[in-house]
This record gives C-alpha cells, sequence and structure tokens, in this order.
C-alpha cells in the first residue's frame, strides 16, 4: 500500500495518548460534578474516576517509567519523549486529583447530608455514642485480623503490597527518652471499608482506615502515637510477558502474577497535612519521587463510593433502573436456530438483553443435530452461563473448542480457574497466542440439519460478559450467512495453528488484514470525495490513536470527506485544525452505561458499507491481536446501525464535544430539543416490546390462534 | 441425514491439508471446512532423501488433530492420498505405518499420474468454464512443490500431459545449493525451466502445429499470485499482459513489499518467485492468451474422484475417453496410431461387453484392455521382432494420466505376455484374463486388414463364438484365433470359434 502524505504524520497534528485519556477522567468527574445527576450516580462516577486513574497508573504509568529506566528515548506520535510525558502527566494528575477531591469533599458529602447522610473520613467527628459503637466493633471485627510492625534496627522496613490501604504511625515508648519509631499496620481487605454506624435516625457511614487509627493505642501498648497516616501505594504492574520460550505460558502467567506485587513504587498517596516525618520515612523506604506523591484532601481510594453505592436503601438517589428488553424477532415460541434462519439479528446490549447469545449457546449445548461449538473468550463473569453451557454441551458429546485469553488485564487469576474447569470437562481450550492477545469475540455453532451443515455466528463488540453486558453498550450480530459462516471455521482453524485461509469472504480479521481494509475503506471515501461523489465517514470507536489511521483521516478530510467520530475515551487526533482536519468532528460520550460498541460507516458513494467489530483505532488492536470486524449486510439492520450513529450524533446531553485545542466541551443546547442516546435507546427497546406486546395479545388481535400438533421447523 | 460426509487428507509436499466435504445426490458436493497445516516434507525428501522422525511426529500430531476434527463433523469417510514427497522418500513405508499406528489414519502414497488426474478432476468439476475453455487449445499448467505437469487439451480431449520440470521446492534446493545471487537467480531458474520446455515443445507444440490459446493455471501459488494481479477483486481471468506487467513488477520487489501485495508470509515469496517464473516461462511457450486459475485443490479432486465413485456427482466430461486419449497420443508418437490398432480396440471392447458374465471384471479393467489395445503394438518403434518387450518398458516408463502405476504395470504385462510365454507364476488372474482377451482381440485381425470390423460376438453354452457375415478369406485369423483358443479357454473355460456365415 502506498505511503501516507508525510505532512499528515508530524508530531504536532497529534495528542498525547496518555493526556487524552487524563481528559477522558476528566470528562467522567464532570458527571460526578453534574448536579442534574442522581446523587448517588455521581457517587459512582466518581469511584470510577478513581478506579481508571489506579489502572492508568499500573498500567500507563508504569510502562512509561520502564522506558525511561531502560534508556528508551524514542518520542511518540505527538513528539514527546517518556520522562517527557511523565512530567506532563504528573501536572495534569496533580489537578485532576485536587478536582475529585474537591468534588468529594465540597459537593457530595455535603449533598450526602442534605440527604440525612454522614459520611464521615475523620473519626474526630465520631459523637460519644459513636464513637463507643465503633471500638466495640474495632474490637470485635478488625483487631484480631491486624498485624501490627513496628520498625526499628532490629526490624525491616514491611512490604508494602501494591494498591493497599495502610496506616503509617511514628511511635514513641511511653517511658523511652524521645526515640521515635515508625510503625505501620495494613488496613485489611477482608473488612468492608465503609462501616455503618446504627443510630436508629440517620445513617452514618465510617471508613474503616479511621476507626483503626482511632484505636491504635490498643495496637502499639506502652507507647504514644505522635502521629499516624493512612497512605497508599501504586506499583509497577504491567506485564511484559517474554513469550517466545515460554513452555508454558499459563505457568508463566502464575509466576508473574506474584511478582506483579513487588514491582516498583509509582504512586504514593497519603492524607495531606501529613506529618513531615512520615513523608520522610515513607519517600526514602519507598524510594520515590517527590512528583509521584499525591497529598489528598479527603479519604484514599476513593473506589469505596462504589461500595457506598451498592449500600441497600438508596434507590431513590439512584438512577431508575433499566431492564434490559427482550430482541422482538426472538418474541416467538420458535427456537433461536429458526428464528436467525429467518434473517440476521442485531442485538444492541444493554437495551437489548444479552440473555438471547446465552440461550444461543445453551441451546447449541442440549440440541441433539449440533456438532460443535466454538468460541473465544475474553473476560467472562464470576459464575458464567455460557462457561456453564460450554461444559454441558461437552457432556453432550458435542465438539467444543475454546480460546481462553489468559493474558486480558488483571484478569488472568480468574481466566485460569475457570480455563481449567473447561478442560476438565473435556474442552478443547487453547490458552492465547504466542504473540497475540485474542480479543475477537466470535461463537461459532456447526449444526447439521435436513439440506447439510449449517453454521450459526454470533460475533459482537463486546466480551461474552452476561455482567458487563447490562453496563456496557455493545452491538452483537446473530447470522446463519453461509459465507460468515465459512470465515468463521476459518477463524477458529487459525486460532487452532493451521493456516490462514485461502480467502476471506465477509470478515476483517487483525492482525494481518485489518489495517489494510480500514486504510482501503478510507481511501475510498477520498477519492469519491476529490471525484465529487458523496463520502461520508462515521466511526465510533473507544480510543483512536493510531498513527497512521489518523492520518488517513486527515488526508481524507483534506480530499473534503465528513467525518464524525464518536470516540469514549483517548483521541490522538486534532480537530478542526486548518489544511488538516476542518472536515473532522469528534465527541465523546460519557453516561451511565459504558459506550463500548465499535461501528464503522463508510459512504461508498451511496452503496454504504457498515461494519461492527472488536478492535479500536489503537496500534495494539490492529497489530498484536486478533481481532474482527464483521459487515452489517442485511439492510434493516444496516438503518438500525444508522439510526444507533444517528441518535449518538444529536446527543446534546452526555456527549463532550473536542475543541481544536484539545479540551471538550459539552455542546450548546440553546433552541435544541434534549437528546441523550442512552436514554432514547432505552425508551425505543422499551416501546417496541410493548408495541408489539400489545400487538401479540390475544385480547387485542381478538383472534385466537391455536397451536398446531407438531411445531415443524420452517426451514 | 440426506448427507454424507467425506474427508479429503492430502499429504503434500509443503502443505498437510483436509477438505471436509458434504454429498448428497440431490445437492452434490460441498466443501464445509479446510484445513491447511504447513509443513515442508519435500524440503528433507529432495535435500537428503529421507523424512526425518522430527516431521513425522509433527504430521502425525496434525494428522490426529484431523481425526478429531472429521469426527466432529461426523464424517464416515476419507481418502487420505501423500504425494511426491512422500513417494520419494525412501523410509516412507516406515512413515506410513507410523501413521497408521498413531492416528489411525490409513495413507495411501499415489503416483504422479493419478495426482494429476484428480488435480484434474477437481479442475473440472468447474464443469462450465472446463468445458468451454478445453474447446480451444489449452494447457493445464500444475505448478506443485514437488514438480510440474503440462497437459495439454485440444477440442476437448487431452492429448498428452507429462511431469516436465521440477517443481518448486526442487528449484529452491537446486538454488540452495549453488547459492545464487538475487539476479542470477532468475537466470538458474530460467534455464533449468527452459531446457525441458523446449524438449516438451519439439515433441508436442511445433511438430503438431498445435495452437495454445488458454492456460488453466493450478497449484499453490497461484492462488497468491493471482491475488496480486486483480488485488482484492475476485476475478479468476486474466490476460497474458496483466500478467507479465505483474511479473515484471514483482520481480523488482522487495521481499517484504512483495508478501504485502500478494497477501502472503515473506518465508512463502521464497517460492512465489520460482512458481511465477514456472508460469511465466509456460506462458511464453505456449503462446496462451488466457490464463484461468480456478483456484482448486488437490483435496477438491480426492473429493470430486470419491463422490462420482459414490453417485453423489456425475461430471459432464468423459474421464476414462481421457486416458484413452493419452494411451492413443502416445501411440501416435510410436507410430502404430492406424486402423488396425483402432480395430484391435474395438474388438477387445466388443469381446469385454459380451463376455460380462463371464470375466467378472470392472469397467476400470474394460479401460485397461482398451489401453493395452492402443499400446500392444507400440514397442515395434523400436524393435520389430521383440516388440512386446519393448513395448512393455515404453509403458513402464511413460505417464498415462488417470492411470496408477499398478495399473500401468497390468496395462504393460498385458502387452508383453500378449506375445511372450504367459508367466503364470508373477502375473495375477486380472493380468490373465486380460491377456486371454488381447490375444484374441489381435488374432481377429491378423491379416491387419480389419475384415472384422462387423463381427458378432455371444457366448453360447461352453463356447464363445464370433460370427461375421465376411465373406472373403479368413485362414489368417482362424489360425491365429486357434493359437490363442487354449490360453483363452484355460483362463475362462470357454472355447473361441470363429464362425463365418454363408449367404443363402
Amino acid at each position: 500500500m502506498a505511503e501516507i502524505d508525510a505532512r499528515f504524520v508530524k508530531p504536532e497534528n497529534f495528542v498525547n495518548r496518555e493526556l487524552s485519556w487524563l481528559e477522558f477522567d476528566y470528562r467522567i468527574l464532570e458527571e460526578a460534578r453534574d448536579k442534574t445527576i442522581p446523587l448517588f450516580e455521581r457517587l459512582k462516577f466518581l469511584s470510577i474516576t478513581a478506579s481508571n486513574l489506579d489502572e492508568f497508573f499500573m498500567v500507563r504509568v508504569a510502562s512509561l517509567k520502564d522506558m525511561v529506566h531502560a534508556g528508551y528515548t524514542k518520542p511518540d506520535i505527538a513528539g514527546l519523549k517518556a520522562d517527557e510525558q511523565l512530567t506532563l502527566i504528573g501536572e495534569k494528575t496533580h489537578e485532576l486529583v485536587q478536582m475529585q477531591y474537591s468534588t468529594y469533599s465540597r459537593s457530595l458529602v455535603p449533598a450526602l447530608k442534605q440527604n440525612g447522610i454522614r459520611l464521615l473520613d475523620r473519626h474526630e467527628e465520631l459523637t460519644g455514642e459513636e464513637g463507643a459503637w465503633v471500638d466495640e466493633y474495632f474490637q470485635k471485627n478488625v483487631y484480631p485480623v491486624l498485624t501490627p510492625m513496628a520498625v526499628d534496627s532490629s526490624r525491616p522496613f514491611p512490604l508494602v503490597y501494591n494498591k493497599s490501604l495502610n496506616i503509617a504511625a511514628l511511635i514513641r515508648k511511653k517511658d523511652g527518652e524521645g526515640e521515635v519509631d515508625f510503625a505501620m499496620v495494613r488496613v485489611p481487605a477482608v473488612i468492608p471499608r465503609i462501616v455503618e454506624i446504627p443510630t436508629g435516625q440517620e445513617r452514618v457511614f465510617i471508613l474503616l482506615e479511621e476507626i483503626i487509627e482511632r484505636n491504635l493505642p490498643a495496637l502499639f501498648l506502652n507507647c504514644d502515637i505522635i502521629a499516624a497516616h493512612p497512605f497508599r501505594i501504586m506499583r509497577n504492574a504491567d506485564l511484559s510477558l517474554d513469550e517466545e520460550g515460554a513452555e508454558d505460558l499459563l505457568k508463566e502467567i502464575e509466576k508473574l502474577l506474584k511478582r506483579r506485587q513487588w514491582g516498583e513504587a509509582i504512586r504514593l498517596e497519603i492524607e495531606d497535612n501529613a506529618d513531615k516525618r512520615v513523608l520522610k520515612r515513607l519517600r526514602k523506604e519507598l524510594n520515590i519521587q517527590p512528583a509521584d506523591i499525591y497529598e489528598v484532601g479527603g479519604p484514599l481510594d476513593l473506589t469505596f463510593l462504589m461500595k457506598m453505592y451498592g449500600t441497600d436503601g438508596f434507590d431513590y438517589l439512584k438512577a431508575e433502573k433499566y431492564t434490559p428488553q427482550p430482541h422482538p424477532a426472538l418474541m416467538n415460541d420458535d427456537d433461536i436456530f429458526t428464528n436467525i434462519r429467518r434473517g440476521d439479528i442485531l442485538l444492541h446490549h444493554p437495551y437489548e438483553s444479552f440473555e438471547p447469545v446465552v440461550n444461543f449457546i445453551r441451546t447449541a449445548a442440549r440440541d441433539p443435530e449440533v456438532l460443535a461449538i466454538k468460541q473465544t473468550l475474553y473476560r467472562v463473569s464470576g459464575n458464567s452461563p455460557i462457561v456453564a453451557a460450554l461444559a454441558e454441551a461437552r457432556n453432550n458429546g458435542k465438539q467444543v473448542s475454546v480460546l481462553v485469553e489468559l493474558k486480558a488485564r488483571f484478569d488472568e487469576e480468574n481466566n485460569i480457574t475457570w480455563a481449567r474447569m473447561l478442560e476438565e470437562a473435556g474442552c478443547h481450550v487453547i490458552y492465547g497466542l504466542v504473540g497475540l492477545k485474542t480479543h475477537s469475540k466470535i461463537t461459532l455453532v456447526v449444526r447439521r440439519e435436513e439440506d447439510g451443515i449449517r453454521r450459526y455466528v454470533h460475533l459482537g463488540t463486546g466480551n461474552y460478559n452476561d455482567s458487563t453486558a447490562k453496563l456496557y453498550t455493545d452491538c452483537g450480530l446473530l447470522t446463519c450467512h453461509p459465507q460468515i459462516g465459512e470465515d468463521a471455521t476459518a477463524v477458529f482453524n487459525m486460532l487452532s495453528g493451521y493456516s490462514e485461509p485461502l480467502q476471506w469472504n465477509q470478515l476483517v480479521v487483525a492482525p494481518i488484514w485489518m489495517r489494510k481494509k480500514f486504510t482501503r475503506l478510507i481511501r475510498r471515501e477520498a477519492e469519491n470525495a476529490r471525484a465529487g461523489k458523496a463520502a461520508r465517514i462515521i466511526a465510533k470507536v473507544n480510543s483512536l490513536c493510531d498513527r497512521d489511521i489518523i492520518a488517513e483521516l486527515y488526508a481524507a478530510s483534506c480530499a473534503g470527506v465528513k467525518i464524525d467520530l464518536i470516540v469514549r475515551g483517548i483521541c490522538c487526533l486534532r480537530v478542526g485544525v486548518p489544511g488538516l482536519s476542518e472536515n473532522i468532528s469528534v465527541r465523546s460520550i460519557v453516561g451511565n452505561f459504558l459506550e463500548h460498541a465499535r461501528i464503522f460507516y463508510f459512504e461508498n458513494n451511496g452503496m454504504p458499507e457498515y461494519y461492527m467489530g472488536s478492535a479500536d483505532w489503537m496500534p495494539r488492536n490492529l497489530d498484536r491481536r486478533v481481532e474482527i470486524m464483521f459487515p452489517i449486510l442485511d439492510q434493516e439492520l444496516q438503518e438500525k446501525a444508522m439510526h444507533i450513529l444517528e441518535v449518538q450524533l444529536e446527543d446534546n446531553l452526555k456527549a463532550h464535544i473536542l475543541k481544536p485545542d484539545g479540551s471538550y466541551e459539552k455542546p450548546d443546547r440553546r433552541g435544541r430539543a434534549p437528546v441523550g442516546a442512552q436514554d432514547t435507546f432505552c425508551g425505543e427497546a422499551v416501546s417496541v416490546v410493548r408495541e408489539l406486546k400489545a400487538r401479540q395479545d390475544p385480547v387485542n388481535t381478538r383472534v385466537f390462534v391455536p397451536v398446531s400438533g407438531s411445531r415443524q421447523e420452517t426451514q | 441425514m440426506a448427507n454424507h460426509l467425506f474427508a479429503a487428507i492430502d499429504v503434500g509436499s509443503f502443505e498437510l491439508e483436509m477438505g471436509i466435504y458434504e454429498m448428497s445426490p440431490k445437492n452434490g458436493m460441498r466443501q464445509v471446512d479446510h484445513l491447511r497445516h504447513v509443513i515442508a516434507l519435500g524440503r528433507e525428501t529432495y535435500h537428503t532423501g529421507k523424512i526425518s522422525y522430527r516431521l513425522v511426529d509433527e504430521m502425525c500430531r496434525v494428522l490426529e488433530d484431523f481425526s478429531g476434527v472429521m469426527k466432529s463433523y461426523g464424517v464416515e469417510d476419507y481418502r487420505a492420498y501423500a504425494t511426491s514427497a512422500m513417494r520419494e522418500a525412501v523410509n516412507n513405508r516406515i512413515i506410513l505405518d507410523q501413521i497408521l499406528v498413531r492416528t489411525g489414519i490409513r495413507v495411501r502414497i499415489i503416483s504422479n499420474s493419478e495426482q494429476r488426474f484428480l488435480s484434474y478432476k477437481a479442475i473440472a468439476m468447474k464443469a462450465s468454464e472446463f468445458e468451454k475453455i478445453i474447446q480451444k487449445g489449452t494447457a493445464i499448467a500444475d505448478v506443485g512443490f514437488g514438480s510440474t505437469q503440462l497437459s495439454l487439451f485440444d477440442r476437448d480431449s487431452l492429448v498428452t500431459t507429462q511431469n516436465i520440470v521440477p517443481g518448486i521446492l526442487k528449484i529452491r534446493d537446486i538454488l540452495g545449493q549453488i547459492r545464487a545471487s538475487g539476479s542470477t537467480e532468475k537466470a538458474v531458474i530460467e534455464e533449468i525451466i527452459d531446457h525441458e520446455l523446449a524438449k516438451f515443445r519439439k515433441l508436442y507444440l511445433r511438430e503438431r502445429d498445435r495452437d495454445i490459446r488458454n492456460l488453466i493455471a493450478v497449484g499453490d501459488a497461484i492462488v497468491a499470485l493471482m491475488r496480486g494481479v486483480t488485488g482484492a477483486g475476485a476475478t479468476d481471468h486474466i490476460t497474458r499482459e496483466e500478467f507479465s506487467q505483474v511479473y515484471e513488477k514483482m520481480m523488482n520487489l522487495s521481499v517484504s513489499k512483495m508478501a504485502d501485495s500478494f497477501g502472503v508470509s515473506e518465508s512463502f515469496v521464497e517460492l512465489l518467485i520460482p512458481a511465477a517464473i514456472i508460469y511465466e516461462r509456460i506462458l511464453q511457450m505456449t503462446g496462451a492468451e488466457m490464463v484461468w486459475a480456478p483456484g482448486t485443490r488437490f483435496c477438491d479432486g480426492i473429493a470430486a474422484e470419491y463422490a462420482q465413485e459414490n453417485k453423489y456427482l456425475r461430471f459432464a466430461h468423459n474421464f476414462d475417453d481421457d486416458i484413452v486419449a493419452a494411451a492413443r497420443n502416445i501411440a501416435k508418437r510410436y507410430r502404430c496410431g492406424n486402423n488396425h490398432i483402432q480395430n484391435v480396440e474395438n474388438l477387445a471392447v466388443q469381446m469385454f461387453d459380451a463376455m460380462k458374465k463371464h470375466h467378472g471384471l470392472t469397467q476400470r479393467d474394460r479401460i485397461l484392455l482398451r489401453v493395452a489395445a492402443v499400446l500392444y503394438g507400440c514397442g515395434k518403434y523400436i524393435s520389430m521382432r521383440d516388440y512386446g518387450i519393448c513395448s512393455y518398458n515404453i509403458i513402464i516408463s511413460t505417464e498415462i494420466i488417470g492411470l496408477s502405476h499398478r495399473e500401468r504395470e497390468i496395462v504393460a504385462n498385458v502387452v508383453r505376455y500378449h506375445t511372450e510365454r504367459f508367466d503364470y507364476d508373477k502375473a495375477d488372474i486380472r493380468t490373465a484374463k486380460l491377456t486371454a482377451m488381447l490375444r484374441l482381440a489381435v488374432a481377429l485381425d491378423a491379416s491387419y486388414r480389419q475384415k472384422l470390423t462387423d463381427c458378432r460376438m455371444a457366448v453360447r453354452g461352453s463356447e464363445f463364438v464370433v460370427g461375421t457375415s465376411y465373406e472373403g478369406d479368413l485362414s489368417l485369423e482362424k489360425m491365429a484365433a486357434e493359437t490363442v483358443a487354449d490360453f483363452f479357454e484355460e483362463i475362462f473355460g470357454i472355447q473361441p470359434v470363429l464362425k463365418q456365415k454363408r449367404r443363402g
């Protein structure tokens, strides 16, 4: 493929991906600050900003640190070297954390109070009665699991675990002559972080570390507590597996899991105004730079707010719970195979239920005509009905092949457990591919039917995880299109180690083919635009940070292609730069559900092509992962896909528009009806089902339909 | 279930391949799965003459896996054929045994002519296109890893087929030994090929003044080459000019660029180059204007043969005729394609059909008899006196497409025993029966005058009666028939009798 014009790939055309990621966390934080949102939802958003930031540090910051250590000086697409990035990230993160805590203490805690909820983050705020209850709670529940550790010349500094919450204290023997020792106690993870104090009237919560801090003297008898501060550290946790030569990948990962806790400390969080001596000691022992110390004005690790969100009795402070709706094409008594044979089915989660996907696999497991089930699993839920169905299929004599991706970040432990379970059930389990992460979401069911072998395929943009399918917006296609079936078979053959197929019919597969396909699709629009034909691109992805794709988009924009991008997270593309990206708009939607679907639209001079897939426009997705993109061929489904994109482009409640300066801003809504894409889809899904039910109701139709003796499958 | 599931396994020189096919009399044949595993057996065979245990082990593992896939589809029958790399490996019988013991799969090594015939059947499955193309002068170039086969068609029938030049892996091996640089590499390959092609042309093209219009290209590399020509678009026809353009371009590309534009791995590129050169030289030599790459695989041929035998598939094209046509062309080359031969063939066929209930042979044997009849005299080209043994030698060293090595041996023996004493120890009963029939058929034209062109044949009691209304003298025929009658009777228990009907 021809090279892209050099003027499009200049560093100044790109935004650093880490800084763009921080912008994303800001957008979530903005939701936490939005007073129109139910209070508990705001708590949840704040919690998300915190857990996101944790992951960001463990993965991204950690690998930048690695680069600095390794003396790696190659700049990123925006021309920044690793140390320069770290400096910028540090500045921006400190601001972000500042804002998190001001949101917490100036906005959320007072709002909770207004609603009769006291969330105490200082034990000094306890009333006498409450204090007594807390002390008893400490004695009964907390004290037995604590291990206080004093440090002196004979005892070394204790190991501080990654992400663990600890209290650092300075103690002095009561009879001693001023010898100050360092002491530490780990806040146990086995006890809930938030503790509700029963008062009979208002609801009062306190954090566990405050209870411990209050009772420290009980741990260090005969000592005076001079100072005590909770702190938390983060360690380098990015796993860069050396797969070449790893004889047994499984063992290798198990080893790494243990090693993860021992990485270099890259962030220290401690409450502000901490005793200087404590800080100094921690700095020395953890060998941490001043810039990596975050002194915060509130409780550490705000992810406890998610637990808070989960406490009973506050439904009136949460968004109305949405129940995923059934898909109209499946609201009948026929089995799923019959329904798929009637036509392709496009599922839009979580508006439409994930149940059909589970049902698809479960039905296949029990159907006597099914010969084989093959599936890729990336992240599945704890007690996954899919895994259970696969094991059942195996017991029913089906051939079951499962590719389990062990390298799914932070999920390895979980994955290994049920992968073993499947293997014990007799399934053929492939533990990933050397050098590639399998990120595709595909299920193939091979069924022997009257007129021959027919293949049913499910292709998705999201993981086979019934829990996250209620929270992530994703699309899935159920089809028995022969060409897609053939390609799906080829995908699994490749995943089993066989050669690539002689040709692909419909599916586009990364790493080898997808990048080229995108390049061709974008260039075709550019050519059409230059030829004065209709040209447009709409793409919805989670991240856009691939240099070449962005450069192609710039080129297309210059050719006159109108490009609308819906990018939830990282976006390294600059909009509205004269002579570069005047025709490109970028918006990000941050809502109650996590936007996760990847949808692509190419106008193709009036013969539009629609694709969906598992890949983002990131180098790792296009080059180092097995990803699948599938076309939407059915015209009715194309309309549905277009509707999804259109509504998202009209969203003016949850959308943030990217500005030329790299910041995001909510759209100007003056004179326009408010549109919230997620709410719209919820409403639509509900009303479609309601209408269909009404139509099917015999009371309304006034016709009773007799059920015939044998329900023959229509072919 | 209405559909029959069949697996075809190709133990090739470069790849292990399995196709799963669904067959039914109503819907014909359809491929439902296709697996390929790269394993360069040929690299070892062509270089050391042997296949190492390491590769045998890998092969067994993959075949075991194939067997699992077969089970998962509920495959009812399979055929596993091994081609040149295994055929030429000195330790092939040990390997076959290993495979059987470890995987339960029975692999059969087939001869080159059988292999090519199957590839050719796979092409003919694309019936409409195939029939159209072979109406004009057509060459099929099957460029494999082990060798290259070139076949010629003219007006719907096969003219010849020759295993001409080394295959891709063999050329690679030669290049590896002489360590040629990039530019001389091309020249070396051309030298190897051109010499062989020149001989072919002299024998079959220039002499016969044949006009080759189309080239049907099959083989492992052509799919990738076509992709390079047509881009992503899926056309399987290109003109000679288009091919040349891509060829020129290709020769100037770096390995990685080539891998990119042809959509193959970089290690495959080094096989692509010799393949492209072979196709290009063949195009030059034949002067074909159009290249058709049907994209069929050897597995398709295995399945096609199976489907045909089991009546799931009917071919428009008559392959038996191809076998006989190929034999006729050999006869022509040795100047024995005359009226006498034609007459002997007809008599032999007539005899075969009339004796159906008494000989217990198959349709396949009928073809062997025809081929034997066509070729029985070809040795006369070398020696008029000892033509039996000469014919035998010619047949043994000439490939006849569609016949296995074993079948060709039968034909050669039948031809030899036609003149020599029958060897009861060595020959089997099938050979004996065919010999008896060939002897009689030749005897019935002992005068070389085709006097019995309209005879009638039938078994009456213990006699095989050849009746004719020919009124002239038949003493030569009668005498000859009597000479062979004892052997005939010994084999069939029936006495051949030549009866001349007198008019009125």
